[in-house]
């Protein structure tokens, strides 16, 4: 992998042709690393209780998206399921792990308490607000804590990802999922009228122009 | 041992001891800080008691009264039998005899009310913070703890 990842995009830059080959190659790449995503044993709190139901309880089986093969060392890891409360005391430890991690790796932040704070980001003097103050996070799950499907919700959202977006010849820059941002000078208002107006056109059926306009079935 | 029983021989090891009267699960009992010690070598090695293990050592800041209150849980293995033994400690000036030569257990369970709470112990052969850094100042347990990271609802 390191010969075709690191070396044979230097090797090729310029070859006529050379474009054709590294999507093609790209897309192989991408696919394999989507489907072989191996997550780091990683757990601090309660939703880690709800990580370990999703890759190892019979249930809901992260293997059928082929990334359950929870790994104890991190250099055998490149998945980071956060799953818990990060404390002030934890983060230098967090930050050590994920740098121990092999490219590319990514990280899925579950839980409220590892997207902003959560339940403790008030009155508390050792909790990180956000464990992306410490590391980048590719997909965020909300929850306290998120249901085991949540979690293979932002599990198939990271393969997607991971499939649209690296290519070998610039490592390490992603496309991310686009978030779901209201654009300027757009209120919700405008959305939900226009929302209303588009489901009235779809779900309202002249029935009779309708009957004019279809084709009369012959032979009968 | 019922817990009338248990009361009775308790106070005649050691008067000072006396029923609690706060409401709990288990038979309890309060004791001035200066009878603490003996009471607890007592509560050790009676024949009668043997409490050998201590199950649960914390503090309660009761920061409008102005007192921590220690709480130890202590369990015989013997006969099964559970006891609490509060202590009230004046809030400007925590100091109390350390049980560490009794269960050497309470060495970290010490350390770590030391940690949060400020409490000191007399006889700690190793009084150091325990979870948090060792140049933690303050100690975040205690009801009236600020610091500039903390963050109040509004801000
Ligand atoms: S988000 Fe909720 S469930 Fe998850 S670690 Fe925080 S408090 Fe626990």
């Amino acid at each position: 992998m390191g010969l075709i990842t690191e070396k044979l995009p230097k090797m090729m830059a310029g070859m006529p042709g050379s474009d054709i080959i590294f999507t093609r190659m790209d897309a192989v790449i991408n696919w394999a690393r989507a489907n072989s995503l191996w997550p780091l044993t990683f757990g601090t709190s309660c939703c880690a209780i709800e990580m370990m139901m999703a890759p190892g309880a019979s249930r809901h089986d992260l293997a059928r998206f082929g990334a359950e093969v929870a790994r104890p060392s991190p250099r055998q890891a490149d998945m980071l399921i956060l799953a818990g409360t990060i404390v002030k005391r934890m983060a230098p430890r967090l930050r050590t792990l994920y740098e121990q991690m092999p490219e590319p790796r990514y990280v899925i932040a579950t839980g409220a308490c590892t997207i902003s704070g959560g339940p403790f980001i008030y009155h508390s003097y050792s909790t990180v607000r956000g464990a992306d103050t410490i590391i980048p996070v590719d997909v965020y799950v909300p929850g306290c804590p998120p249901r085991p499907e949540g979690l293979l919700y932002g599990l198939l959202t990271l393969q997607k990802m991971i499939r649209s977006g690296e290519t070998v010849r610039e490592p390490g820059i992603r496309h991310k999922p686009v978030t779901s941002e209201t654009p300027e000078g757009i209120t919700i208002e405008d959305i939900k009228s226009e929302m209303l107006a588009l489901l009235e056109k779809d779900a309202v059926v002249d029935v009779r122009k309708a009957a004019e306009q279809m084709e009369r079935p012959t032979g009968i | 041992m019922e817990s009338e029983e248990l009361f009775q021989y308790i106070a005649s090891l050691e008067a000072a001891a006396r029923p609690s009267e706060k409401p709990s699960d288990l038979p309890t009992i309060e004791v001035p800080p200066e009878h603490f010690l003996s009471l607890m070598q007592q509560l050790r090695e009676d024949p009668r008691l043997y409490f050998n293990m201590l199950q649960v050592h914390t503090a309660v800041d009761w920061v409008k009264k102005g007192i921590f209150e220690l709480l130890y849980q202590l369990y015989s293995t013997k006969d099964r039998q559970s006891l609490r033994v509060l202590v009230e400690l004046p809030r400007e000036n925590p100091v109390i005899a350390s049980v560490c030569s009794i269960w050497r257990i309470a060495e970290w369970q010490e350390r770590e009310v030391y940690d949060f709470f400020g409490v000191l112990y007399e006889g700690h052969p190793d009084l150091r913070r325990l979870f948090l850094e060792d140049d933690w100042k303050g100690f975040p347990m205690r009801k009236d703890y600020e610091d500039d990271f903390m963050l109040e609802p509004g801000q």
